[in-house]
């Protein structure tokens, strides 16, 4: 049992333990849900400082350099002439997945902490989060694509009640399109998956396998695979490897969401209830940009090395078209979604470029935008939980009603904003730079788009400038004389809950050493598979 | 001449009246004659067919041993009749539907 | 010089490290320790003043120092955090902690009253902070971060009082239109670090630079790493420069700075005169090489355009901090100018010189607002406190206040044994000389530039005799006795601040010869190499300042003692000048308005088309199904059931067969045996 066992399992053992104590333990779940949080923290947080840089560690398409890495053979078949069926529980982290494995266990307890709100049937939400937090470690951590397959799957499940059940007014109508939206993608990459079964096979055993691993190696593909790098298989016409590439590309697309795969993320944000925002939006979209990194750009690095200049494109659009909308929104939560389709556009952006800087960039973003949009959802939850209103016109003036809740709103709406000291900045720049000099290097991307791409900062400090002068600015004037009396500042829960993400954010900010150290090399590794 | 052909016409007739018994009286009894006289009918037959072997006589050996048979078939049938009667007081075979499935 | 203080590099570097963080510290120390804020702040300034006389010492006439420390690194560059401290680096500092330590203490009175002076100052703070590290920075991405911060407290401090309606709308206006400037800067910064692999000033412009290294040929632009199309040049150029038009108001990005005097006053007098929209200026003279012959044509028209333009608006303008603020924007064009036609020395020269006089022209009138704002308060009046139509004649109760106002105000038209002749002059004069070189059309430069010198003195006299001279407004124009009002002269706390500036406006702190440009110390030590002599230098001033006299005497005339008024105020010229040429008004048709439709149009792509898709085909799904439904539910289930009736019809009737009648069996079985042996028959 490692480490990573450790941390995908715990929380399926305490969502056991909650569903045996008894309904009148019921005030206790949540405490369970921190504990198992703060578990995961301190582990990931130790694997973090554990950490090992350097060439014997580069991780991406070398098995033997992956860390904490752990092996059981699972499932073991013969399945006559197609040889033994071969899924392993194969776990293991390179730079690309330790960052967001400490994100994700930060996440998770934020999304715990603010869990107060949850009013009704706690046993079944508690239990639903843990289970999803399981599954969200172990996409995380699979090596093998099988397993990925089954976590990824896995959290979907627990997402659609939990917005299903506990969420807003139109709460089905979002959780059947969050279900399907994803599901449609999910259920099209399973084919590729099975395809590349048929054409991988383990070079030690000889049989055929689902590590991620493996296939990211060319030597590794049968000659006459259906995706095999030599073959140049055709599938309706279209080659096989663009075909696969695209089904699995906009499978993760849907989830990070990329224009024009993103209307579920409003949707559903709207509708969720505050920490499921949070956690769709600060871990979600990441295991789609986590997705496109491990799976499609690694498996098919070809292929995506000829898509640059559409996926580049594609990043610029959810750029300028996320910001666009997020500026004509009236709906404080809904605003924010659109934000996040605006700020993950750059993670496409700096993926596109394929220079160290744009991807350590993209990777920065993922994990700034996790602490940035859990901050600002949050911030949403503590208006929505006063007064259930969330309309941006209902509120003028709040800076002087609730000041400390204006300072945190501040900094989380600044340093989304791309304002330097703060990680957005760091990541937006560089994701620019590397997409600007993409043409330089390696001739990809052209200069505009970075240029182009430049344009959403601006775009970004005008609907948010805008909202805080619209909602917290200027003479204090409400909707009902009595939010007055509902509208308390934070307390001390909230504070303590923000205060992290903050610290984060600034640290990050200030030294972004601590995450660029961290996957440096994993980068490395990883810009050499389109070579 | 009597030929073959007229002790099997015979025996036709003989036969179908039988079976016109069985089928159609109200009374056991009666349905039990229906049923010595198909059995008749059937020796008829084979004493008949025993001309053709006259060195073992098979035909009347066999008529005989249906002749014993029948009386025990009618003496069995007859104590069914009788409980019968005991049980349903009467001895219509129409009542009898015990053996519906 | 050098040995004046014998100190080594180590403690400069600890020096300049306690210069940065000495108002840093501040910020967070006055936001804890609220009721000790004002003491705070100042003390830290002080500290950075001090510290900044000490470096100025060592390095002005000594070398060039440059620290750094690693930050961040990737394949092929590095980004390091570190101090650059040249004579340019050192002269900011020294003037930005001078202000910066008299505007503080301005302060102190001037926000007196204020409930959230704690907050003020911890602002103020961070913009110090912000400020002298931008000055410090020994790279472009590091100057990039402290630009955006300094941007950054500006926002915060010119909505400081944030419940009024125009400040909040100004700082948001303010921090966009800079973020759009910023934009340029990063695309800039983008171009140099693809071209170049460093960010660093001392590698990319100092001796033996990279930029020099560089060269354009066959239409590609080489350097040592890289090569790509030569327009790359001047759109880097154009890049770094529309980050300086942005934070230095020059047109077309300059409605944000009139706008931005909502702050407090003093604000207004250091951040959006003094020290950030210098930034700009600043900005363009570090990376001076960079720019090729377009760029500077480029930049020299920007700036002269702004300079005219800036200047006709102030010619009309009632409220007093709005004539100042396009007086600022007129005086960044002139040191843009300056940048345009090569003459960088002047540029910092000017941009040192203005600092004082226009710091104190703000402060100034921060006295007059406030002493204004007292009397509208004690006698609940409603009027505005910043309108020069209110007031006249307060020479006479704010007798200091108007000497130095006026000793400033001369300062700004160039008028001789002033800072401003050396510097404005110095301007001129070079525009002067670039145009005889260039020739031809080059010619409208110092034309225009003439004029706006003149329109310079004009509004600014207009300022002085409406605001000091002839009879006192108020009283007439709000009905309302004079007696009444007691107008009193600044205490101390915003009259020494003001007193000590008024004495770096004089030309002999820069001089010791005040018709003498080359004898500035300032300047010889900026521009050792320039020239000097030549015909201009005697005809340009000699030109200017004659006809700024005769234009002195004329606003004297027409606004202190109203001999004539030039009645122009109903012609569309004025209206042109008074609405600020339209801008406002055009950006916001033009920009803000379609941007905004532009939102709400993509939005409503969003939601009807993009998940309209997303929608209908949902129904149509629903539809399909609900056909495959019905054909489910009649011709498959219809199939299945009718079998199941047909085999329950043919159970009944077996069933009834089996009715345990032996005659019926007997029937059954006849049956069966004749059709058994008709079958045999007939097959």
């Amino acid at each position: 049992m490692g480490l990573l066992s450790i941390l995908i399992f715990a929380p399926l053992l305490f969502a056991l333990m909650i569903l045996l104590l008894p309904k009148k333990y019921s005030q206790t779940y949540k405490y369970f849900t921190i504990a198992v949080a703060v578990i995961q923290l301190v582990i990931t947080a130790y694997m973090y400082c554990q950490f090992q840089t350097g060439a014997a560690f580069t991780g991406v398409n070398q098995l033997d350099s992956y860390q904490f890495k752990e092996y059981l053979p699972w499932i073991r078949l013969d399945i006559g002439k197609f040889g033994a069926l071969q899924i392993d529980y194969l776990l293991g982290v390179d730079g690309f997945s330790i960052p967001l494995l400490f994100l994700s266990a930060l996440v998770m307890l934020i999304g715990a902490l603010s869990s107060w709100e949850i009013k009704e049937n706690h046993k079944g939400y508690f239990s639903l989060m843990m289970l999803l937090n399981t599954a969200i470690m172990g996409v995380f951590c699979a090596l093998d694509i099988f397993l990925f397959y089954v976590f990824y799957e896995l959290m979907l499940l627990p997402l659609y009640f939990l917005i299903g059940i506990w969420g807003g007014v139109r709460r089905e109508y979002a959780a059947i399109k969050f279900f399907l939206y994803t599901l449609l993608g999910s259920v099209f990459m399973l084919l590729v998956i099975a395809g590349l079964y048929f054409s991988v096979i383990d070079p030690l055993t000889g049989n055929h396998t689902f590590n991620i691993v493996h296939m990211m190696n060319p030597q590794n593909y049968v000659p006459d695979g259906i995706f095999s790098f030599l073959a140049h298989q055709d599938i309706l016409g279209i080659p096989a490897r663009l075909l696969g590439f695209i089904i699995v590309f906009i499978a993760f697309a849907i989830k990070v969401p990329i224009v024009p795969f993103h209307t579920w993320l409003p949707d559903a944000h709207v509708e969720a209830p505050t920490p499921i925002s949070i956690i769709l939006a600060g871990i979600l979209l990441k295991v789609g940009g986590y997705g496109i990194i491990r799976i499609a750009y690694s498996i098919f690095p070809d292929v995506a090395l000829n898509l640059s200049f559409y996926i580049g494109l594609l990043g610029v659009i959810s750029i300028l078209y996320g910001a666009l909308v997020a500026l004509a929104q009236t709906d404080l939560k809904r605003l924010i979604a659109y934000s996040s389709v605006s700020h993950m556009g750059f993670v496409l952006l700096g993926l596109a470029s394929l220079t160290s800087e744009g991807i350590s960039g993209a990777m920065m973003q993922m994990i700034s935008h996790g602490f940035l949009s859990v901050m600002l959802f949050f911030i949403v939850g503590v208006i929505y939980n006063r007064v259930h209103d969330r309309y941006i016109y209902n509120f003028r003036g709040l800076a002087t009603h609730m000041p400390i809740y204006t300072g945190f709103v501040m900094i989380a709406f600044f340093a989304s904003l791309g304002l330097p000291g703060f990680s957005a900045f760091i990541a937006e720049a560089f994701s620019l730079i590397g997409a600007f000099n993409s043409e330089s290097v390696n001739g990809l991307i052209p200069r505009w788009m970075a240029i182009l791409g430049s344009l959403g900062i601006l775009l970004g400090a005008a609907y948010l400038l805008w909202t805080l002068q619209r909602m917290f600015f200027g003479q204090l004037r409400v909707k009902e004389e009595n939010w007055l009396i509902k509208l308390k500042d934070l307390n001390v829960r909230e504070i303590l809950t923000l205060i992290p993400l903050a610290f984060f954010a600034i640290l990050l900010g200030v030294m972004p050493s601590l995450v660029f150290n961290i996957i440096n090399t994993s980068v490395n590794q990883f810009i050499l598979l389109f070579t | 001449m009597i030929s073959l052909q007229h002790f099997l016409f015979i025996a036709a007739i003989l036969f179908c009246l039988g079976i016109y018994a069985v089928i159609t009286r109200k009374n056991a009894i009666q349905v039990l004659i229906g049923i010595e006289l198909m059995i008749n009918a059937s020796i008829l037959n084979l004493v008949a067919f025993a001309r053709y072997d006259v060195v073992n006589n098979n035909g009347q050996l066999f008529a005989l041993f249906v002749i014993v048979l029948a009386a025990a078939s009618v003496a069995v049938g007859l104590v069914i009749i009788l409980n019968f009667f005991k049980r349903v007081k009467t001895i219509d075979p129409n009542k009898a539907n015990s053996l519906r499935g | 010089m050098d040995n004046i203080i014998n100190i080594s590099n180590q403690v400069v570097l600890i020096l300049a490290f306690l210069l940065v963080c000495a108002p840093l510290l501040s910020f967070f120390l006055s936001l804890i320790f609220k009721r000790f804020a004002s003491v705070i702040a100042i003390t830290s300034i002080s500290t950075s003043f001090i510290t900044a006389i000490i470096l100025f010492i060592k390095i002005w006439f000594g070398k060039t120092l440059h620290f750094s420390i690693p930050w961040i690194a990737f394949n092929n560059f590095d980004i390091r955090l570190g101090f650059l401290l040249n004579n340019l680096t050192v002269i900011m500092l020294l003037l930005i902690t001078l202000i910066a330590l008299l505007v503080h203490i301005y302060s102190v009175e001037y926000m007196a009253k204020d409930k959230l002076k704690p907050r003020y100052f911890a602002y103020l703070s961070l913009f110090c902070f912000s400020m002298l590290s931008l000055v410090l920075a020994d790279n472009l991405f590091l100057i990039y971060i402290f630009w955006e911060l300094v941007g950054f407290s500006s926002y915060l401090l010119i909505g400081f009082w944030f419940t009024k309606e125009k400040a909040v709308l100004a700082n948001k206006k303010a921090f966009i239109m800079n973020r759009l400037g910023d934009l340029g800067f990063l695309t800039g910064i983008m171009i140099m670090l693809s071209h170049f692999h460093t960010l660093d000033i001392e590698a990319l412009f100092g001796s033996g630079n990279l930029i020099a290294s560089s060269f354009v040929t066959n239409g590609m632009w080489v350097s040592p790493f890289n090569m790509m199309p030569d327009y790359w040049l001047t759109i880097a150029g154009i890049c770094f420069f529309a980050g300086a038009v942005a934070k230095s108001a020059q047109f077309p990005l300059h409605t944000w700075l009139p706008d931005a005097m909502e702050g407090p006053t003093a604000v207004s007098s250091l951040i959006h005169a003094a020290t950030m929209v210098a930034a700009g200026v600043f900005l363009l003279v570090r990376i001076a090489p960079l720019f090729n012959e377009t760029v500077l044509i480029v930049i020299a028209s920007i700036g002269v355009f702004t300079a005219f333009m800036a200047a006709t608006i102030a010619l009309t303008q009632n409220d007093i901090k709005r004539v100042l603020a396009f007086s600022t924007i007129s005086q960044l064009g002139f040191m843009m100018l300056a940048i345009g036609v090569g003459d960088e020395a002047s540029a910092i020269f000017h941009l040192v010189t203005h600092a004082f006089f226009k710091c104190l022209l703000f402060l100034g009138a921060g006295i007059i607002i406030h002493e204004l704002h007292h009397l509208k308060e004690k006698h609940q009046l409603q009027f505005d406190e910043q309108d020069m139509t209110f007031m006249g004649g307060l020479f006479k109760s704010m007798p200091i206040t108007a000497i130095v106002f006026i000793i400033a105000a001369m300062a700004l038209s160039g008028l001789p044994f002033t800072s401003g002749y050396l510097s404005k002059d110095a301007i001129l004069i070079s525009v002067f000389e670039w145009a005889d070189v260039k020739g031809g059309i080059f010619w409208i430069f110092p034309i225009i530039v003439s004029l706006t010198s003149w329109l310079t003195t004009f509004y600014i006299f207009r300022v002085v005799f409406k605001v000091f001279f002839g009879d006192f407004r108020l009283p007439q124009l709000l009905d309302v006795e004079n007696h009444q009002f007691h107008i009193h002269e600044a205490n101390a706390w915003l009259k020494y601040p003001v007193m000590v500036l008024a004495v770096f406006c004089v030309a002999f702190v820069f001089s010791y010869q005040p018709f003498s440009l080359e004898a500035s110390w300032l300047f010889h030590q900026l521009a050792p190499q320039q020239h000097v002599g030549g015909i201009y230098h005697i005809l340009v001033p000699v030109y200017i300042n004659i006809l700024s006299l005769g234009l002195l005497l004329i606003t004297y005339l027409a606004y202190a003692k109203n001999k004539f008024s030039f009645g122009l105020e109903q012609t569309w010229v004025y209206k042109f000048s008074y609405q600020q040429w339209y801008f406002n008004e055009i950006y916001d048709a033009a920009i803000v308005k379609p941007i905004l439709l532009k939102a709400k149009a993509y939005y409503w792509f969003d939601k009807n088309v993009i998940d309209g898709l997303v929608n209908s085909s949902a129904t149509a799904i629903i539809h399909i199904s609900s056909i495959a439904n019905w054909f489910d539910v009649h011709i498959i289930d219809g199939l299945v059931n009718g079998l199941a009736s047909v085999v329950e019809r043919l159970n009944i009737w077996f069933r009834n067969v089996q009715n345990g009648k032996v005659q019926h069996y007997i029937i059954w079985m006849l049956l069966i045996m004749i059709t058994f042996f008709i079958y045999l028959m007939i097959f």
